[in-house]
């Protein structure tokens, strides 16, 4: 069989381009074949994904399609014979981007335009979350799959299980990129409260690509105003930075206000890092009990909680056996058979038979 | 120890405590308006491309991002053409939206003062 997979854009730093090469290892592995393609496709991706124009699929071939902001040509894709498996990662909501970077915007709002063809058009709908799903479903998607991001963790190095704590003043953390609908802005503020009234000393750590250079330096901007010298703004670092960050950290702040499935959490929970969240979007259902999940808009009530998450040992630890648990259902085993469980689906769907022996399909948790 | 499930409460009793001995003035997440209104359309119609925007993702590619800023400087007249093009088509379309919401709003008005049919 052969599957290919085609992404709207992809670039060295994507947790979609990154998903779509670890899927191609497992296709490589049940031997399948294909090609990994891209609508746009940044610098760095080493010829690991092609252009979309040079896609050539037999009429059997399976067409992985994620979805995540505009797919280029999209009219085209569709009208193709194959049998076609639809990933949802979530489109973020243009309203959040119009200041900042119109063109993006332009991209994801057209991406949900698109999305009522694509569910019309997939053989198989699947989400990366429960929350995805369910938008799918709401467009008329008459049965959805949910196959989680798959994450790699052990790129990031091997995490902290033995409940030691980071030296030095406590050092507050974030990780994603720099939009205005992660809300570093609030993350900023509500650090800048905390250590104001109760660790003088606190650091907080943002890592992630900018969405644009004006965005960055609004942030920076808000972070020399209220907490001079305190806020470190990162991107562009290797794995092993990023695991060192993780492991030098105290808490895992995160006020996104849009998330379709939000990795930074497993990764701090694969760090033992207490996570605290708003619970937007996927966030709730990605965390599972093993985060402090705060609604209040009050950052007075946040600031509180960074507090305790610092300096109750009991409830750091609490936190962490429960991240440890709730990273199991994200294993790249079970992960793996959601995926061939859907792809086979779908290549079945249209009375083609995969050629691998059905008995080799793990079950699905 | 607190409970996970414990601490949002906890955290909000503390606040409030904390604000009893005049902390916590100024708690508020910053506002962030999403909403596209009239007035942010119109800031929009102004076309102002940031020549800081022009850059390489690459690494190592800041001898990429001066050649392209470069070749931006080298068009910068042919650009500004460009833009004034398209900003007065966009100041036009607004004009034209605003007089549509004029006309509608003075419909509405003549509708709620019109009788109800028998």
């Amino acid at each position: 069989m052969n599957v290919h997979q085609l992404l709207s854009g992809a670039g060295p730093h994507d947790a979609i381009t990154t998903e779509a090469l670890a899927f191609r290892s497992y296709f490589r592995s049940w031997g399948w074949g294909g090609q990994d393609h891209a609508g746009r496709i940044v610098p760095g991706c080493n010829g690991s994904i092609v252009p979309l124009a040079r896609l050539r699929a037999q009429p059997d071939d399976v067409l992985l399609l994620h979805h995540s902001a505009r797919t280029q040509g999209l009219r085209e894709l569709l009208a193709l014979p194959n049998p076609k498996l639809l990933l949802y990662h979530n489109v973020t909501p243009a309203e959040w981007l119009w200041d900042q970077a119109p063109l993006v915007a332009v991209q994801c709002a057209i991406g949900r335009e698109q999305l009522p063809e694509l569910v019309e058009a997939a053989d198989v709908a699947a989400a990366d979350s429960a929350f995805n799903a369910a938008e799918l479903r709401a467009l008329g998607a008459g049965r959805t799959e949910v196959v989680p991001l798959l994450v790699d963790l052990g790129r990031l190095g091997s995490g902290t299980d033995d409940g030691r704590e980071a030296p030095g003043p406590p050092t507050i953390l974030f990780v994603g990129r720099l939009s205005p609908h992660k809300r570093e802005d609030a993350v900023i503020k509500a650090f800048s409260l905390y250590r104001r009234h109760r660790a003088p000393e606190a650091r907080l750590v943002l890592v992630g690509d900018a969405l644009t250079t004006g965005y960055a330096e609004h942030l920076r901007a808000l972070a020399d105003e209220l907490a001079p010298g305190a806020v470190t703004i990162e991107s562009g670092l290797s794995d092993r930075e990023l695991g060192e960050r993780y492991r030098a950290a105290d808490v895992f702040l995160c006020l996104s206000e849009h998330e379709g499935f939000c990795i930074p959490l497993l990764e701090a929970f694969h760090f033992g890092l207490p996570v605290i969240a708003r619970p937007a979007g996927a966030v709730a259902e990605t965390a599972g009990d093993a985060a402090i999940l705060v609604e209040d808009p009050d950052l007075a009530v946040v600031a509180e909680l960074v507090h305790l998450a610092v300096s109750d040992r009991g409830l750091r630890d609490e936190l962490r056996s429960r991240g440890r648990e709730q990273l199991g259902r994200y294993s790249a085993e079970r992960v793996a058979a959601r995926l061939r469980a859907a792809v086979e689906a779908t290549a079945s769907s249209r009375g083609s038979q995969p050629d691998v022996d059905p008995s080799d399909v793990n079950q699905l948790s | 120890m607190t409970e996970p499930e414990q601490a949002v409460e906890r955290a909000r009793a503390a606040a409030a405590a904390m604000r009893e001995r005049g902390a916590y003035t100024d708690a508020s997440a910053p506002e962030r308006e999403t909403a596209t209104t009239p007035a942010k359309l119109l800031e929009w119609a102004l076309i102002e491309p940031d020549l800081r925007d022009v850059r390489s993702t690459r690494r190592l590619g800041a001898p990429v991002t001066a050649l392209k800023r470069l070749l931006v400087r080298l068009l910068e007249q042919y650009h500004a053409e460009l833009n004034a093009q398209q900003t007065r088509f966009n100041v036009a379309v607004l004009g034209q939206l605003r007089e549509l919401e004029e006309r509608i709003e003075e419909l509405e008005r003549r509708l709620e003062g019109r009788e109800p049919p028998q």
